[in-house]
């Protein structure tokens, strides 16, 4: 629901509230000084009425012609209440029935007792009240549409800074080189909002820069050591003194140091990928560079007597040929480390899977921890972040990747 | 051929120095942007061996400095960074290629020599080593002018032990070579030899000297 939707609603419900509230304070309150200024006239009438029973000492029977106004009766009751009470009165002009409104009296005369009951109309003061109820309800009605159309289209518009804010804000990319601008706002918040997200972009793409610089760093401090000692072995090989037994021994350095920068790369990459730091997306025809790999890893394949088995279908993917070579790599790398001497791999690909099935181990990996850092085999010789990079760098183009064992074999299936 | 190293870190350059300085080679070394720039316009070079992280600047001003200055010197960039736009951005300004720390100092000589030979191809195309000619623009060797047919990895192979004559190379350097450093060899060079008894079986074949010799288990060398 949208704010401005909550706000409509409830100035509505308040408006509602407070208007009803009023209507009925209002409609006693009216009720109440009619009645008062009916009574009053009524106690005028009264007075007047028993000051000429008093004056003229004849029968007040006789007092008045009209007999529906005011009706005197003999009583032998001695003490009478004053009281004023809702009745019905007879109209004689109109010849019909109202409601009216009474006061009742005791008047003496001489030893005799009257009873003095004195009815007005109250017609004019229902009529009052019908009137203002009418107005009341058409100012109610007219209020709550105004207030409806006012908080529907004119806040709307009160909200347009706003959406353009957000608008700009989803297509904030922290690579690229646009800042944040945010139009310029009347508005103290939006103008305010604007200014902090500006802010907030600026210090996001420093820390990301200074990021990228620490990487960059990273590396080249890791780096240059280990090119150092691939160099010292270099020169130190050319000794021809040297032994069998030096040279297996310098052999394993070698191994050691291609290992270490192995890692140092994965471990650099892996964060690239995690603050998305690479960014050089091509199309790229996957199904080509399957074929490449192929015979890239041609040799690799031989050596442990491996048949292969392919069946590729035309794919074209936007994403960094490197990040691809590198998923490529490690997923021929794995299905041929893991596989038994003589085994099979099957590579199929269509518009929707890659599919790399391998022979190997009889027992099936587990699916929760293998894409996890430094998750390997005993006897693995990688650095047990191949399937690491693998799946952050499917995660990193949307693509999922699945381990699946099935008697023997062994398949990862990604699906774009 | 005159070659001028730029690197800071002192036991590579030396180590680099030493590797290349053979052959009537003139090896000169630098540690500094501000030496650099100074040697490169008080001498000419065919090589420059480049470190992209130097002490006082970025190493791309040197590239920028032989650009404007119209120099031809071929520039083969070193660095630890393996960062995609550095890549592009030091071709673009004109490196003619980009070798990534850690390097084999065969590696790094085999790739020199190639950039040096594609600046000179025009005035000299083809490479004589011995009886051994190969003709780098039509990618085809003649043994005492009998051609050979060679596969593309022998056909490398054959290149990079001319540029490392004389050197013991080790398996990890041609492997790395000939299938990439992206590709995780599993420490099994296996394969390696397959290639190399063909080469050798080939060169004989055709009358050429027996210049190969296995070093134990470690490596090869390339007698020149």
């Amino acid at each position: 629901m949208k704010l401005s939707a909550h706000y409509t609603r409830t100035s509505i419900y308040i408006t509602l509230i407070v208007l009803l509230a009023g209507a009925v304070i209002y409609y006693f309150a009216i009720n109440f000084i009619a009645q008062q200024q009916l009574d009053q006239g009524l106690q005028q009438q009264l007075t007047e009425a028993e000051e000429y029973v008093r004056g003229s000492n004849q029968d007040p029977q006789q007092y008045d012609l009209d007999k529906d106004h005011a009706v005197f009766i003999k009583t032998n009751e001695q003490e009478l209440q004053k009281r004023f009470f809702d009745t019905t009165y007879f109209n004689p002009k109109e010849q019909r029935k109202e409601v009216g409104r009474a006061v009742e009296d005791l008047v003496k005369l001489k030893d005799t007792n009257y009873k003095v009951v004195i009815t007005i109309s109250r017609a004019g003061q229902k009529y009052l009240i019908e009137v203002i109820t009418i107005i009341t309800l058409a100012l109610l009605s007219g209020l709550l549409s105004v207030l409806f159309i006012t908080n529907k289209y004119f806040l709307n518009g009160l909200w347009k800074p706003f959406q353009l804010t957000l608008k700009e804000i989803k297509q904030f990319n922290i690579a690229d080189v646009n800042q944040f601008k945010g139009k310029p706002s009347k508005v103290h918040e939006f103008a305010e909002l604007n200014e902090a997200i500006r802010e907030m972009s600026l210090r996001v793409t420093h820390d990301y820069l200074n990021l990228k610089q620490f990487t960059e760093n990273a590396s080249h401090e890791m780096m240059t050591p280990l090119a150092v000692v691939t160099t010292k072995l270099d020169t130190l090989i050319q000794d021809e003194t040297l032994s069998a037994e030096q040279l297996a021994q310098i052999t394993d350095i070698y191994s050691s140091i291609n290992k270490s920068s192995r890692l140092n790369q994965s471990l650099l990459l892996l964060a690239k990928l995690e603050n998305k730091l690479i960014t050089d997306e091509v199309p790229i025809n996957l199904e080509g560079m399957l074929s490449e790999k192929m015979l890239q890893f041609q040799e690799l394949m031989q050596t442990k007597d491996l048949s292969f088995k392919h069946n590729l279908q035309l794919k074209q993917v936007q994403a960094s040929k490197y990040l691809i070579d590198i998923l490529l790599n490690n997923l021929f790398s794995n299905a041929i480390r893991h596989n038994n001497p003589g085994g099979f791999i099957i590579i199929e690909l269509n518009g929707d899977e890659l599919s790399i099935k391998n022979t190997g181990a009889i027992h099936s990996l587990d699916e929760q921890v293998i894409f996890e850092r430094f998750q390997k085999g005993k006897e693995s010789q990688g650095t047990g972040l191949g399937l690491t990079l693998v799946k952050n760098i499917c995660q990193h183009y949307g693509y999922t990747i699945r381990y699946q064992y099935e008697s023997g074999w062994h398949t990862f299936v990604l699906s774009f | 051929m005159k070659i001028l190293v730029i690197e800071d870190e002192q036991s590579l350059r030396e180590n680099i120095t030493n590797y290349l300085n053979v052959d009537g080679n003139i090896c000169e070394s630098c540690s500094a942007l501000n030496s650099a720039l100074q040697k490169l316009s008080d001498y000419d070079y065919d090589c420059v061996l480049l470190d992209i992280g130097l002490p006082d600047g970025e190493g791309f001003d040197v590239l920028e400095y032989l650009r404007t200055n119209q120099k031809n010197e071929a520039v083969l960039i070193i660095s630890a960074r393996n960062s995609l736009d550095d890549k592009l951005k030091g071709l673009n300004v004109g490196a003619d290629d980009y070798l990534t720390k850690p390097f084999h100092l065969a590696e790094l000589k085999a790739r020199l020599m190639a950039v040096y030979r594609r600046k000179a191809l025009n005035t000299n195309n083809i490479l004589v080593f011995n009886e051994i000619s190969i003709d780098i623009l039509g990618r085809t060797v003649e043994v005492n002018e009998t051609a050979i047919i060679l596969t593309r990895k022998e056909y490398d192979m054959l290149l990079y032990f001319i540029a490392n004559k004389g050197k013991v190379i080790s398996k990890n350097a041609i492997a790395e070579h000939l299938w990439g450093d992206e590709m995780d060899m599993h420490d099994n060079f296996d394969f390696i030899y397959t290639h190399i008894k063909n080469l050798r079986r080939k060169l004989l074949d055709a009358g050429g000297k027996d210049y190969l010799t296995s070093i134990y288990g470690l490596g090869y060398k390339f007698i020149g």
